[in-house]
């Protein structure tokens, strides 16, 4: 995949397969330590302890499986080709916590891309799912809480057209104000 | 409809940036960067560090990824220029940084894999 964003719709589409509720996303930008961290929580049906060490296996495609697809392989193949690693925690019957971890200033490591757009998706497929954005560059914090907008919006649905766009514009300003490195900068080494 | 074009003979004669993108229709995405240079051979890869490593001062990269890193990757390898495949639209900061760092990109509908069949077909090799 060719942005971070897919990966995360990928992962958070099997939080709802999973039946989850709630699903939290978090991104975590730590500069000084050059790592990006991404989690994906969720209070779906977990994964079986048997299944749980086949999950990132791209050949585990059994019906029992099924929710899992091609997701977590890929996504544990592009934090791995930039120095860093996927971990997959579950209790069965309590959720599942994907959290994947790369090198932030890896020249491979995929760009952010439009994740006003992925939030976007997600809501207007799942109005009902609480959802929670946030992402961390250092001390800057940008979240979005889908439960704190549906008490403002009362009885005007997440996926309503205007509240979408709303949402999908909202994110992406927000990145941009607290700096949020869309892709690795290798520019800098030609300076 | 593809013509057969004929397969190239080594040394026939070298083919410029100019032609490659008028015979093979790619829309030039640079403003004001020269495209006068002459390209003998090419290289096609996704992944930022193995261009890096593998490709050669000269090439016509061909790559589905549009960010800015693509620039620096070009400068640094001293490519003869980006086309980006499959329709995808480079982003504005990938167009600005290249017009400062004089980095010709180009545009094709055409997956790599059919472009760069193209281009062997007019001699662009990826002899090493």
């Amino acid at each position: 995949m060719l942005e971070l964003s897919m990966h995360i719709l990928d992962i958070a589409q099997n939080s709802l397969a999973a039946g989850s509720t709630r699903v939290e996303i978090r991104i975590q930008e730590d500069l000084p330590a050059d790592f990006l961290v991404i989690e994906v929580r969720d209070n779906g049906r977990g994964i079986s302890g048997a299944m749980l060490p086949k999950v990132t296996d791209p050949f585990v495609t059994s019906r029992t499986t099924r929710e899992v697809g091609l997701g977590l392989p890929l996504l544990k193949e592009a934090a791995e080709r930039c120095e860093g690693c996927v971990e997959v925690r579950s209790e069965e019957g309590r959720g599942t916590t994907v959290v994947a971890r790369f090198r932030l200033d890896h020249f491979d490591r995929a760009p952010l891309g439009d994740m006003g757009e992925t939030m976007g998706i997600l809501i207007s497929a799942n109005p009902d799912v609480d959802f929670l954005y946030e992402h961390r560059v250092d001390q800057r914090i940008y979240i979005m809480e889908t439960r704190e907008m549906r008490q403002v919006l009362g009885s005007i649905g997440l996926d309503d057209p205007s509240v979408l766009d709303f949402v999908r514009q909202d994110i992406r300003m927000g990145l941009k104000k607290i700096g949020a490195a869309t892709f690795p900068k290798i520019m800098e080494v030609l300076r | 409809m593809i013509k057969k074009t004929q397969i190239f003979q080594a040394g026939d004669h070298k083919m410029k940036l100019k032609e490659l993108a008028g015979r093979l229709n790619w829309e030039l995405k640079t403003r004001n960067v020269p495209i006068e240079a002459e390209v003998k051979t090419g290289y096609a890869s996704d992944l930022l560090s193995d261009v890096l490593a593998n490709s050669i001062e000269g090439d016509l990269w061909v790559t589905r990824q549009t960010h800015l890193n693509i620039v620096a990757i070009a400068v640094m390898r001293d490519l003869s220029g980006i086309l980006i495949s499959s329709g995808a639209e480079p982003d504005p900061d990938t167009l600005e940084k290249a017009g400062e760092k004089m980095v010709p990109i180009f545009r094709t509908t055409l997956p790599t894999f059919e472009v760069v069949g193209r281009l062997y077909q007019l001699g662009i090799t990826g002899e090493r």
